[in-house]
């Protein structure tokens, strides 16, 4: 019976986050909302499909800032990377996704 | 052999040394030897040393064996032919030797038999001699090769003709007639050689018909195309690479793990954060509120503890003051001079503590005024008068006399302070004006760090001269306190003291009777009088009076600035200072450099009384508690006290106050309710005199009305007094009088 009341707080209180949310960046400010922008669409755009999710914000990205971008899409992962100073965003998309994007030509 | 041949290399090294050592000329050559080397001695250069080549290379292995698999034992393997060269390119040539397997078979096969014959023994020739070369390392041609090469031939010969033999043993003879006729002619041409052999073949051929018809003439084997090779080769530049290294774009290294649970706390902490922040900002104005308040707690808290050791201080230092100053402080309090009683209508000034503010030492005290609120407090303005050579900075000081050792407040202003007024509503608010002509608000309660709370704007309104005295007014109608400034320059303004700021306005400006002066580019300059001192009528508050530096005294008001309401001549020096009778308001004092302090009345061109002192009069104030009284100091240091109910010449009290050798006294000021009066001198110092009982009396009721104040009474007894001077043949007596007296 304790576990009853409690059951339906746990349920107000769990919120589904889906907006876009940088972890780690330090990028300038007009890339960065850029990179967050085309991360969103590409990964609404193609929400089955984390592939063609980075390949679009990879190619969006060497378009825009140069090219030798890369983009890990996933939801889980781990990495060590190399990038060139103010290159990198890292952000959760979606609740459960994360972006990852930087520079290393 | 050998060593011979290298003995006659070295003897023609040498003798190319001694041509070198000929074309000195060309270039002085110095050999460079190594320091280390070892002396050989000349002997040992000269000692021949044997050098024994062989045939055989000690680096073969003789016996070397190799594990045969087949045979499944240790087989020695063959003797390269090369020894231990290995062949790096091999190239097939056209030509091959006579004596290989290949050749025999060309040669078994009929093509060139004649011609191998004499192509034989030369070719064998040539590379004997190659191999002599290696050798002797002399391209020398022997002499007596001759006889050898025809035995190598005769010899090749013979082994030519065992071959000759196998392959046509029946043909046997030819050959070897043949061959010693080619030996005896070897420098004749090949191709006629060539050709007689074949003739000789011929006849060799028609001789033995049935056995060499078969063989068919082919002349040459080796190279079967005659042709030569040219190839020119152009001038290849020298290369040189040039190379530059950017540097690279800075590079980081970064890593981090994706998880679910890592997203999901991740966007819990954010979202937590962001609601709070919305808390955060609803309530701001409170928090911000509370929080300031909360801090100015701590502050209040903090300053209150500051403030009691403050005090603490202030007390410990008065109670040590005291105990110094403690004669002082009694004589203050209770010493009255008991020789009044006997000298009738004579008083005398006891001199209690002397101020001094040490970095002030060197400046003159300007102007000193009691506070009219705390009668223990007294102001002081630091500047200089000695106009040659002028102070750079000035002090405004606050003495209390309950502690004479150092001031209450200070602060050193930018400029020397020549007059200062204090604010009778707000006593803690001080306008001072400076040499430079600014004028300040300062204000006493404000920690002793902060300066002036408003000053005049340096470049709009300041004066252009000296403010020589500063009063406050009235407040403006809006509410605002303001204040009156005269200066050199001729102005007098009218500054409102608005918030954070200063507001001029110029009352009025001093027109002198000079006519106007040319000035440099052909206008003309009107020349403003120098005023010197203001004084407001204490009833009427749009009255002032204004002396100037010419010596007139002109009464104005504040709502005519073209005019003045009167003027007259009141001086021939500077007035130094304009002072209304507290009881009676028609009645001024004034003082000037021209040595002489004037009693006058509103409206009368005359002055009622007039005293010559001897010297330059700095200041005159009447008393506050008696009409009759007035106090004046001179330039040679003594301040006289009059009073006119007792003597109407001379000054009931004449005191040196200080040395008139060095200093002079600036200003005096008697304090409202205390018998003391303050004057300064030129040296920084402030001297407190207390008034003896005979400067001090006081009006005694007539029997008819006792009830009578003393005020009405001190009203009645200036009245009383002036009746009698005002009597017109009197008036002009009383100036001769005094004329007559000094």
């Amino acid at each position: 019976m304790a576990e009853e009341p409690a059951a339906p707080g746990i349920v107000t209180e769990k919120v589904v986050h889906t907006y876009p949310l940088i972890r780690h960046s330090d990028m300038s400010e007009e890339m960065r909302v850029e990179a967050v922008e085309l991360s969103v669409t590409a990964c609404e755009k193609f929400s089955n499909n984390n592939e063609l999710a980075a390949r679009m914000v990879k190619e969006t990205m060497d378009k825009k800032f140069g090219p030798a971008f890369h983009v890990v899409v996933g939801e889980s992962y781990g990495f060590e990377i190399t990038y060139e100073c103010t290159t990198i965003c890292y952000l959760y998309f979606g609740g459960n996704q994360a972006i990852c994007i930087w520079k290393c030509s | 052999m050998a060593p011979k041949k290298q003995k006659d290399a070295t003897i023609k090294s040498r003798g190319n040394l001694v041509e070198d050592d000929n074309l000195d000329w060309l270039k002085p050559r110095t050999l460079l030897k190594p320091e280390d080397q070892e002396d050989v001695p000349e002997a040992d250069l000269e000692e021949e040393v044997g050098r024994i080549l062989t045939t055989i290379n000690p680096q073969w292995v003789a016996d070397q064996v190799a594990y045969h698999y087949g045979q499944g034992k240790f087989v020695v393997t063959p003797r390269p032919t090369f020894g231990k060269a290995y062949p790096l390119y091999i190239y097939q040539g056209t030509a091959i030797r006579k004596d290989s397997d290949e050749a025999k078979a060309q040669i078994a096969a009929g093509y060139g038999m004649v011609g191998f014959d004499d192509a034989g023994p030369k070719r064998a020739k040539v590379k004997k001699s190659a191999a002599e070369e290696e050798e002797e390392e002399e391209p020398e041609p022997e002499p007596a090769g001759g006889d050898e090469t025809k035995a190598e031939e005769e010899q090749a010969a013979e082994e030519e003709k065992p071959e000759g033999e196998a392959e046509a043993p029946a043909e046997d003879q030819a050959p070897a007639e043949a061959a010693p006729a080619e030996g005896e002619a070897p420098a004749a041409d090949e191709e006629e050689e060539g050709k007689e052999e074949g003739e000789g073949k011929k006849e060799d051929g028609a001789f033995l018909d049935e056995i060499i018809d078969i063989k068919p003439r082919i002349k040459k084997l080796a190279n079967q195309f005659n042709f030569c090779e040219r190839a020119a080769l152009t001038y290849n530049y020298p290369r040189r690479s040039v190379d530059t290294q950017t540097v690279p774009p800075p590079r980081a290294n970064f890593g981090a793990t994706a998880l679910q649970c890592i997203i999901f706390d991740y966007y819990q902490e954010d979202y937590a954060r962001k609601m709070k922040e919305k808390e955060d900002e609803r309530p701001k104005r409170l928090r911000k509120k509370k929080a300031k308040h909360v801090k100015t707690e701590q502050q209040i808290h903090d300053e209150k503890l500051a403030q009691r050791i403050r005090e603490a201080w202030a007390i410990l230092e008065r109670l040590v003051n005291q105990n110094i100053y403690d004669d002082i402080a009694q004589d203050y309090r209770y010493w009255d001079d008991p020789s009044d009683e006997f000298r009738e209508g004579m008083g005398s000034l006891l001199p209690l503590w002397k101020f001094q503010f040490e970095p002030m030492r060197c400046h003159a005290v300007c102007d000193v005024q009691w506070n009219p609120h705390y009668q223990d407090l007294f102001a002081v303005a630091y500047g200089s008068l000695d106009f040659t050579n002028q102070q750079k900075i000035g002090c405004l000081c606050l003495y209390s006399i309950k502690n004479p050792a150092y001031p209450e407040y200070s602060v050193i202003t930018e400029s020397p302070v020549i007059c200062l007024d204090v604010y009778k509503e707000i006593p803690y608010l001080v306008c001072v004006g400076l040499y430079d002509g600014n004028v300040c608000v300062y204000n006493a309660q404000l920690s002793l760090e902060s300066s002036y709370q408003y000053k005049s704007d340096s470049v709009r309104d300041k004066h252009c001269n000296i403010v020589w005295e500063i009063r406050w007014g009235p407040r403006l109608i809006d509410g605002e306190p303001s204040f009156f400034s005269i200066s050199g320059d001729g102005r007098v303004v009218q500054w409102a003291v608005m918030p954070g700021e200063l507001q001029a306005t110029t009352i009025i400006t001093l027109t002198s009777n000079v006519p106007p002066i040319p000035g440099p580019d052909g206008t003309m300059l009107t020349v403003n009088s120098c005023g010197s001192c203001v004084c407001f009528h204490p009833d009427k508050p749009e009255i002032f009076m204004v002396g100037t530096e010419d010596g007139m005294i002109h009464t104005c008001s504040l709502k005519y600035n073209r005019n003045y309401v009167r003027s007259m001549q009141g001086h021939h020096m500077p007035v130094y200072r304009i002072n209304y009778n507290y009881f009676n308001n028609s009645i001024y004092a004034s003082c000037s450099g021209d040595w002489r302090v004037k009693i006058w009345e509103d409206g009368r061109d005359e002055p009622l009384f007039m005293f010559e002192l001897g010297s330059p009069v700095g200041d005159v104030k009447w008393a506050p508690y008696s009409s009759t009284v007035f106090a004046a100091c001179t330039a040679d240091g003594k301040v006289y006290v009059f009073d006119l109910n007792v003597d109407k010449y001379r000054p009931i009290c004449v005191q040196a106050v200080v040395s008139k050798k060095t200093k002079k006294l600036t200003r005096v000021d008697f304090n409202v309710k205390l018998p003391v009066i303050v004057c300064g001198d030129t040296k920084g110092t402030c001297h407190v005199l207390k008034l003896s009982p005979n400067l001090r009396v006081m009006c005694k009721p007539p029997k008819k009305a006792q009830g009578i104040d003393q005020r009405t009474l001190q009203i009645l007894k200036l009245d009383k007094l002036l009746s009698l001077v005002r009597d017109p043949p009197f008036q002009t007596g009383v100036v001769d009088e005094k004329f007559d007296d000094d």
